[in-house]
């Protein structure tokens, strides 16, 4: 499969059809990292194997400049560029279409059926939830047809539901106290684009600059309702979290919610509209 | 009484003297002080009773410094603590003092500081990174906050018997075993340590450390420390050297996979840069705070305006490399990296600082 | 605790006057003889004033110990902390923690053609340099001073353009980038009026301060003129915590502006990796 990934990127780039081809490629140490192809014989660089796991839809967001922008510049059409999605990733990238902040025409998208993925070895649990194994949306989609599909019980949260809310404040305050507010599960989020985020804003300062816990708890339960209905469970804030906090676990227990509610997944397609960002005539107000 | 005296009086018969300040006389003596883990457990217990006793200390799947009450919360068999030990100097956050309204006027308070601190079990990367904190906080004029917290806190080091998957101290002249930076050095001997008879040898290394020892038992035994298993070097290049590269396509192209997050600055243990802001408290008037800030975050050099020196996430990677290599030793003498490689073993895109510097001396 | 760099003086406010759109002039006398009369600056030099509650941001001194102990700071509402400062009035309290910098060389400068270009709000650490010539008329040379502003109501120190124009040996030219119904003065950017004045590089310095754009385009029209590198002095700003080269923020390449500036000469800033 990796030629073909190859093939398919050298020909895009040769034609020019696309700028730049974001795949994975060896790194150092047995790590795999995220590509970014500009000439055609780099092509070889791209790799595909069960290392593969970062979600690199979230790179589309910096393509949506032109190069070398200017400050205060007009935004020019961005360049097109090309990009390896697997089924979860091709989630976010639904997101993000319909969010209007990445056109669908400035994407050439490679999906890439996938049988999960591994982090250290070790299967990941997310995937063995993963109802899809085909890409949701692609201009191209390699791979074999898949054997398995995964389905999502949510039996972590439901657990995590099963305690008082003493135990679970008691939970949750265990894992955000190690939390260093580095940011970096909000930089791997595909979802997390604002110029400014809530955190960061001085004005008003809804959140001080103390790494601290009630700051740390106030970042990721609203950072968790930010993705309401629009976190596609591709777990890269929780693979980039230097912790080890269980972010999936709280941003999932969010997803079950608005399943609940709304019958509403994010990211099967990109027309839907999320419901967090609807209002229907006939909605149900209890007030 | 002599400080010497005191000491041979306290460790028992036979013991020769440890010579102060140097480290290695031991093993030119052909001899080494040795205490059981027990016995070392038991003097950090006491210890605890008077100070402020922080060690590594297993929180979930990570291993922390932290206060702990005692011997039986330290996870003394460690490899590298996930953070380093730069909190206790420079605290992620802290009250530099507050401004309270009384019958006068506007009255400001400094905070009182912490009572005596004992660090255990700190890897000599992590104490060579206070002593690179030094070169710049103890520089005229002198933060007051850091040289209190310095001066208040005895190092008790544990040398490494091996580098680690990601470390790389000894391409910046640092070496596992190094007792320089520390008040008294442990060294893990005998292989295993749950064995009778084994323990940790036992360096004086300054007179701080020395007050310390207190009754910890020690026993002379022949023998020399032993080597540390250590990694093939990465050649890195001179401060002045690197203004030749400044504007090579390299920084934008690595650039292309980071997240401008802040990750590597947080987990650094020599990245220093902060923010200051006041805020209101309700009973505690307005308080000033300082807290971790990172270069690497995407505001970080913009004015209230607009206008920003390093808008692309290529300059301020490039600048992070920079300041670390080029310009912290041009400023303030030390190379701004200790090689411990927590940067390289948590980057989430393989940001990799052995990678850069070997690139960079091929450029 | 030991002298503590970060802890700011107390000071109250004993003039608030508006100098120009959004643009304030607080004069700040501190509060305790002893720190009042320690306070010892130069022009060029700048201080934090802090807007307890909100936070401290670095600014300019527009004054100059020759003519008082009070202190003043032209304060131009852009974010949070000046925001904080246009709230305030005569009475209420302030920080100041300072002097921090370096200066102008005003010896180097004896005797010589001075020629300063001051854009927007950048006029301000300028207006120390003007006042110590004035007071000091007989000590250097001629006096050339280049004023802008993007339009007439951004134009500070207005009140004192009279007495500027009464000097001996001083000449004061003024413009802006856009005029008004009222404005009858000169219209175009200051490196037009700059080439229109064309002053003579021999045996002068130059000061340029305003915003970055203004300067980088100053800089190669002085050079234009035939002004060497050595003879342009800037002062820059940048984003500042502390003000004493430790928060690692304000640095171009391996030079702080908090401590190695504000002020630079152009032959320093080409040596810069960085760009401000």
């Amino acid at each position: 499969m990796i030629d073909k990934i190859r093939a398919k990127a050298r020909e895009l780039l040769e034609s020019g059809q696309v700028h730049c081809f974001i795949g994975y490629e060896e790194g150092t140490r047995g790590k795999v990292r995220p590509a970014f192809i500009y000439e055609p014989q780099d092509a070889d660089r791209l790799i595909w194997d069960e290392r593969c796991t970062y979600n690199l839809v979230t790179y589309l967001h910096q393509f949506q400049s032109a190069p070398n922008p200017r400050p205060g510049g007009v935004r020019e059409t961005p360049p097109p560029v090309g990009i390896l999605v697997k089924p979860c990733d091709s989630r976010s990238l639904n997101v993000l279409f319909h969010e209007e902040q990445v056109e669908r025409e400035g994407v050439y998208v490679v999906g890439l059926t996938c049988q999960g993925v591994k982090v250290n070895g070790q299967p990941q649990a997310r995937c063995q939830r993963c109802a899809e194994r085909v890409p949701l949306v692609y201009d191209l989609v390699l791979g074999g047809v898949p054997k398995t599909v995964g389905r999502e019980d949510y039996a972590d949260v439901v657990k995590l539901e099963g305690l008082s809310p003493g135990e679970r404040l008691a939970f949750w305050t265990k894992e955000f106290d190690r939390c260093i507010r580095c940011y970096a599960c909000r930089q791997a989020c595909p979802a997390c684009y604002c110029f400014e985020c809530v955190a960061e804003q001085l004005d008003p300062p809804w959140m001080g600059i103390a790494i601290d816990l009630p700051q740390k708890q106030f970042f990721h339960v609203m950072r968790a309702y930010h993705l309401a209905g629009r976190c596609s469970g591709c777990n890269a804030c929780e693979e980039a979290c230097p912790m080890g906090i269980p972010l999936s676990l709280l941003n999932r227990k969010i997803a079950r919610e608005v399943e609940a509610l709304f019958g509403y997944k994010a990211g099967q397609d990109a027309q839907t509209p999320p419901p967090l960002a609807t209002f229907k005539k006939e909605e149900e107000l209890s007030l | 009484m002599s400080a010497e005296n005191r000491a041979q009086e306290t460790r028992g018969q036979g013991d020769k003297e440890t010579r102060r300040g140097t480290p290695t006389m031991s093993e030119a003596n052909g001899t080494m002080n040795i205490a059981t883990r027990d016995d070392v457990a038991a003097w950090l217990d006491g210890l605890s009773r008077d100070l402020t006793l922080i060690a590594p200390k297993a929180v979930e799947d990570r291993v922390l410094y932290r206060p702990v009450a005692g011997s039986a919360e330290i996870a003394f068999d460690f490899g590298k603590a996930d953070l380093p030990a730069k909190e206790y100097f420079l605290p992620s956050t802290h009250v530099l003092f507050s401004v309270e309204k009384d019958k006068e006027g506007l009255r400001v308070e400094e905070p009182s500081l912490e009572e005596g601190r004992v660090l255990f079990g700190l890897r000599p990367c992590d104490a060579r990174a206070l002593r690179v904190l030094d070169a710049l906080f103890l520089k005229e004029p002198v933060d007051p906050y850091y040289a209190e917290r310095r001066e208040r806190t005895t190092l008790i080091g544990l040398a490494c018997r091996e580098m680690g998957e990601e470390c790389f101290c000894t391409s910046l002249g640092l070496a596992p075993d190094d007792a320089s930076d520390v008040d008294l050095m442990l060294t893990e001997v005998g292989g295993g340590r749950q064995e009778e008879g084994k323990g940790y040898a036992v360096q004086v290394v300054t007179a701080k450390g020395e007050a310390i020892l207190g009754n910890l038992r020690l026993r002379e035994i022949a023998g020399a420390l032993p080597e540390p298993a250590v990694r093939e070097k990465t050649p890195v290049l001179e401060a002045e050297a690197w203004s030749r590269y400044f504007d090579h396509a390299f920084w934008a192209r690595l650039a292309d996979r980071c997240l401008s997050c802040r990750l590597c600055t947080y987990v650094c243990p020599t990245c220093r840069c902060f923010d200051v802001r006041d805020y209101e408290t309700p009973n505690r008037g307005v308080e000033r705070l300082q807290a971790w800030d990172s270069c690497m975050a995407e505001n970080y050099r913009r004015i209230a305006g607009g206008h920003d020196p390093r808008p692309t996430k290529a300059q301020r990677l490039r600048n992070r490399f920079y300041c670390k290599f080029c310009y912290y030793p041009q400023d303030f003498g030390p190379i701004a990296c200790v090689g411990c490689g927590r940067c390289i073993a948590r980057c989430p895109v393989n940001v990799d600082v052995v990678e850069v510097l070997q690139n960079v001396a091929t450029l | 605790m030991a002298v503590n760099p970060y802890r700011p003086y107390l000071g109250t406010l004993v003039g608030v006057r508006d100098l120009a759109t959004d643009i304030k002039m607080f004069q700040v006398a501190l509060d305790g003889p002893e720190e009042s009369a320690g306070f010892t600056y130069w022009p060029g030099q700048f201080a934090f004033v802090s807007a307890f509650g909100v936070g401290e941001a670095p600014f300019g001194l527009a004054s100059t110990l020759d003519r008082g102990s009070v202190l003043e700071f032209a304060v131009n509402r852009v974010g949070t902390v000046t925001s904080a400062l246009h709230r305030l009035g005569e009475g209420d309290v302030v920080g100041v923690r300072g002097p921090f910098g370096n200066w102008f060389p005003m010896d180097e400068m004896r005797d010589k053609h001075i020629i300063l270009l001051g854009g927007g709000i950048g006029g301000a650490p300028l207006r120390p340099v003007i006042h110590t010539v004035l007071d000091h008329r007989a000590d250097y040379g001629k006096l050339t001073i280049l004023w802008a502003a993007r339009l007439p109501s951004l134009l500070i120190f207005t009140d004192e353009f009279d007495d500027w124009r009464a000097a001996p040996n001083t000449a004061l030219h003024v413009t802006v980038d856009q005029g008004d119904e009222a404005w009858t003065g000169n219209v175009g950017l200051i490196t037009e009026l700059l080439e229109k004045v064309a002053p003579s590089p021999e045996n002068a310095v130059t000061i340029t301060c305003g915003p970055p754009i203004m300067i980088k385009f100053t800089l190669l029209t002085l050079e234009k003129l035939g002004f060497a590198r050595d003879q342009m002095f800037v002062t820059l700003e940048a984003k500042m915590k502390c003000g004493i080269g430790k928060c690692g923020r304000c640095n171009l390449g391996e030079k702080f502006v908090c401590t190695d500036g504000p002020v630079f000469s152009y032959a320093e800033i080409s040596q810069f990796l960085e760009s401000f």
